[in-house]
């Protein structure tokens, strides 16, 4: 078998995460914290996967009360729904 | 009948041709008299209920979720349970129609409470779908898909090739599979749109030709390939451009994979479209490739074949039997970017053999993949399923 079938980049896995635990909309947007508590992923890490994939995006941030929140967009959605459809 | 059907994707929660199947078929049934209740997941900005063309919509909030994909699973299926619960207070329920193994849980849990028939179509399998099971996940989904067939009073599958694989892979009694075709909205495409605007609202040149994909950009759908024919059709035609229409966890590599032909300038990448977007788009295209190396139907064929575009599909599964080379379409060999490539070249060479498999098509999209025909033969397996 081709290791095509089974490589996908550690940011989509990331972002599958996000989507399994229900961050799906600003209602339900996660601080860094709660993302790196979910994810049991080191911060830095954490922040170097949101930060491609707020560029890519199929991660929306919001900023409340100077606390950044994170959620996936309906794009990411359908990045995430891709894999298993 | 009252017929509740689950499905994890219903528009507009689209990825790819399940959301479209779903939506095709629950709107035939409705058409047709029938009661139908589809119960799926919520998706941001629809509604949590809504009545469509005939059809009673439940969008089910996850309200728990878990990293794991599996476990989330098995969490939305509960609330799809609950509400299938719920609703059963008031409706009798005749029928339990699952799409795929995503909603097995709640499918089979509601045929043992509500003593109704259950009726599962199998539109891929993991096997299929992954090459193999290489992952402790794999071989737990492949588990599920068994085990949502063998509780399954009668089984659907889109094509022969389909049912070869499920009778064979689940060891399942052939009488008890059904084939049924997937079908196409032909109407959407009797529009007519100004293919230089559309080009245009596109960032592509009035005077380039289109090359189209359509489809999720995972390596089932075989999108390498036609991007390795690039050099080979530009090479003949100069004024073709590969437009790639979708998203999908692999697309990165495909960027990459384009940026190495050296062809990255004549080869687009639009993401996800609208349903109008992508009809205009399709109806302005000159060739549709699906260069799938698995493809249990392949629903985006019989589109284009609707849409007047001549298709070039590669030769397997479900593919090779919608299309007739040479008649239909163009079958391409497998994996294999020459044959594309040479398929695509002779398509936008000779204008007579294009407009040949595009009258050949349109007229078997009109005589076979109607969503009203694909409708009754369903009705026909629910009335069997209710008679065994």
């Amino acid at each position: 078998m081709s290791s095509k079938f089974t490589y996908i980049p550690d940011e989509i896995y990331f972002l599958c995460i996000l989507h399994n635990v229900g961050a799906t909309n600003l209602d339900r947007a996660l601080t860094l914290e709660e993302i790196v508590r979910w994810t049991a992923t080191d911060p830095s890490k954490a922040e170097e996967n949101l930060t491609k994939l707020i560029e890519n995006g199929y991660v929306g941030v919001s900023e409340i009360f100077g606390v950044k929140k994170y959620f996936i967009t309906i794009e990411g959605i359908r990045k995430v729904l891709s894999i298993y459809s | 009948m009252n017929i509740c059907m689950l499905t994890w994707e219903y528009p507009p929660r689209i990825v790819g041709g399940l959301a479209r199947h779903c939506f095709g078929l629950a709107r035939a049934l409705a058409r047709m008299g029938h009661s139908v209740h589809v119960v799926t997941l919520d998706f941001p900005g629809a509604p949590q209920y809504e009545e469509s063309d005939g059809v009673k919509i439940y969008r089910t909030p996850i309200e728990l979720g878990h990293p794991s994909f599996i476990v989330w699973t098995l969490l939305f299926n509960h609330f799809m349970e609950k509400k299938i619960g719920m609703l059963s207070r008031n409706i009798k329920f005749d029928v339990i129609h699952a799409h795929d193994w995503l909603v097995a849980f709640a499918s089979i849990a509601s045929k043992h409470y509500l003593k109704a028939p259950l009726i599962s179509t199998i539109h891929s399998t993991e096997i299929g779908r992954s090459h193999g099971l290489h992952s402790p996940d794999s071989y737990l989904i492949d588990g599920i898909e068994w085990w949502l067939t063998y509780e399954s009073k009668r089984v659907i599958v889109a094509s022969n090739s389909m049912k070869n694989e499920v009778e064979g892979h689940f060891r399942l009694p052939s009488w008890k599979i059904d084939v049924i075709p997937n079908a196409v909205d032909a109407s959407k495409y009797e529009i007519t749109v100004d293919r230089a605007l559309v080009k245009r609202r596109f960032g592509i040149d009035s005077s380039e030709r289109i090359v189209l994909f359509v489809g999720r950009l995972v390596p089932q759908k075989g999108v390498e390939y036609l991007i390795m024919a690039a050099p080979k059709i530009v090479a003949q035609h100069p004024e073709a451009r590969i437009v790639i229409v979708g998203d999908g966890w692999s697309k990165d590599q495909l960027w990459n994979l384009a940026a190495s032909t050296g062809y990255r300038h004549k080869i687009t990448f639009l993401g996800f479209l609208s349903d109008q977007d992508l009809i205009e788009l399709t109806l302005s295209s000159d060739v549709l490739v699906v260069p799938s190396i698995y493809e249990p139907f392949g629903i985006v064929a019989l589109e284009g074949m609707a849409a007047g575009v001549p298709v070039v599909a590669s030769n397997t599964g479900g593919l090779a039997e919608v299309i007739e080379h040479d008649k239909t379409g163009f079958l391409a060999y497998r994996e294999n970017s020459d044959s594309i490539a040479w398929g695509v070249n002779k398509i936008l060479s000779d204008s007579g053999y294009a407009s040949q498999l595009v009258q050949n098509a349109k007229r078997k999209i009109r005589e076979v993949y109607s969503w009203d025909a694909v409708a009754k033969r369903t009705v026909e397996t629910y009335e069997k399923a209710l008679g065994e």
